[in-house]
């Protein structure tokens, strides 16, 4: 978890992030930022993320759950 | 499909690039980001310059035909050694006729020479090479000319950041030929329909007409306007597909023929953009100074025409003089993905030019 905390503030150019924060809130928040977050998932966790998916997991928690249920498939 | 062929060879590779070069710079205005985003967008992906026609009345046939002549003016090329021609094209002259017989009326060809179109984008230049094999198996077919162009600027809208800043247009000409030497070409292609319309233009074909209403301009949930008539990507299933589809075919292909990567010296792949293949390169486990991704930011992605402009940039004098084993790998639209390795080398032409 504090890993993905780390990587997600840098994907999101800010010091740090909370688990509530909603990812539409950051200033950075773009199709970049997407298509990163798509990357990281890929890289870092070998899952395949969709725009929708992230768009429906809203807050840095949910994305966490999103990365973490899919690796558990 | 898999591929394999043996005494064939590749003998030239002409690209062809608009003289008109836009830069990153002047068209970021007309996104609907702001200045920072656009431009960590621009460091990210790799943007810079592209080269696109200066306007819509200059076609992928133009391009393929100022290759055409300046491969006879410059006796690189037999008129009467043609056997075959391709054209593989997503941007056709005409719904028909066939942009192949267009070129055969232009050089007044023989009867016999053979035509066809191909409709394939980003792996068109693998699944050119696979036909023009296969046309050589047949008695009488000595030399293919596999013409790959692409002028698709005009179907993306000037306002989607998507796709826009990485566009570029072109064409080549690449010689296939039989040798007598004992070549060898191995490789595959695969498809997957249900994943067809992850790239794709709305309108203009037969299925949904270009009307005034299919030409308003509507805006994405990332605040991107485009129209029906225009381009439209679904980045986020191309990238998940290219990732994961690109390196096994690969790892396949090599361990099918008891060969291994190391023996490779070029990947030369179609050029997306440079994030897309940088971190593919990380993934077959190749350094990144073996598989180019220098194109999009020099001259734009396009389409089928990325792997003949990839390869005249980076090895054009190299493969005039010497031999070497490559990988060549087209993925896209399609979806189509197709991985050929072979020999290539000591070539009549390696050569880019612009009109």
């Amino acid at each position: 978890m504090e890993d993905f905390l780390e990587q997600m503030a840098e994907i999101m150019e800010v010091d740090n992030v909370n688990l509530s924060d909603e990812l539409t809130s950051f200033e950075a928040w773009d199709s970049l930022t997407t298509l990163s977050i798509i990357a990281l998932a890929d890289d870092e966790y070998q899952v395949s993320l969709t725009n929708a998916e992230i768009a429906d997991a809203k807050t840095i928690e949910g994305l966490h759950q999103l990365i973490t249920g899919k690796q558990n498939v | 499909m898999k591929i394999k062929f043996s005494n064939k060879k590749i003998s030239g590779i002409l690209s062809i690039l608009p003289a008109n070069e836009v830069m990153f710079e002047d068209e970021m205005h007309n996104y609907s980001f702001s200045e920072a985003k656009s431009l960590k967008l621009k460091a990210a992906m790799g943007f810079k310059s592209k080269r696109i026609v200066a306007d819509d009345s200059t076609t992928g046939y133009d391009l393929t035909v100022a290759g055409l002549d300046y491969l006879f003016d410059n006796d690189l090329l037999d008129k009467n050694s043609i056997d075959a021609i391709l054209f593989v094209s997503q941007s056709p002259e005409y719904i028909m006729p066939p942009t192949s017989n267009l070129i055969h009326g232009k050089y007044e060809l023989d009867e016999k020479v053979f035509c066809m179109d191909v409709n394939q984008g980003c792996a068109g230049f693998v699944v050119g090479l696979q036909q023009a094999f296969m046309l050589l198996n047949n008695e009488g077919i000595n030399k293919v000319v596999l013409c790959n162009a692409d002028v698709l600027s005009p179907k993306v809208s000037k306002f989607d950041r998507n796709s826009n800043p990485l566009i570029g247009d072109a064409a080549a000409i690449t010689i296939v030929e039989n040798t007598s030497d004992d070549t060898s070409v191995v490789g595959e292609i695969r498809m997957d329909g249900s994943g067809a319309m992850a790239l794709n233009v709305p309108a203009g074909g037969a299925r949904l007409p270009i009307t005034a209403e299919t030409s308003e301009l509507y805006e994405d949930s990332f605040g991107n306007k485009r129209s029906k008539n225009h381009l439209v990507m679904q980045g986020d299933n191309v990238f998940n597909f290219v990732q994961t589809k690109v390196p096994e075919q690969i790892k396949n292909i090599v361990e099918n023929t008891n060969d291994s990567s190391e023996t490779i010296y070029y990947f030369l792949f179609h050029q997306p953009n440079r994030f897309m293949l940088q971190k593919l390169a990380d993934k077959i486990g190749v350094g990144r100074e073996k598989l180019p991704s220098n194109v999009v930011e020099n001259f734009g992605n396009s389409s089928g025409v990325t792997i003949p402009v990839v390869t005249t940039h980076n090895l054009g004098e190299q493969l005039e003089n010497t031999e070497m084993k490559v990988c060549f790998s087209g993925f896209g639209v399609g979806l189509t993905w197709g991985t050929i390795i072979m020999k290539i080398g000591n070539l009549d032409f390696c050569k880019l030019i612009y009109k």
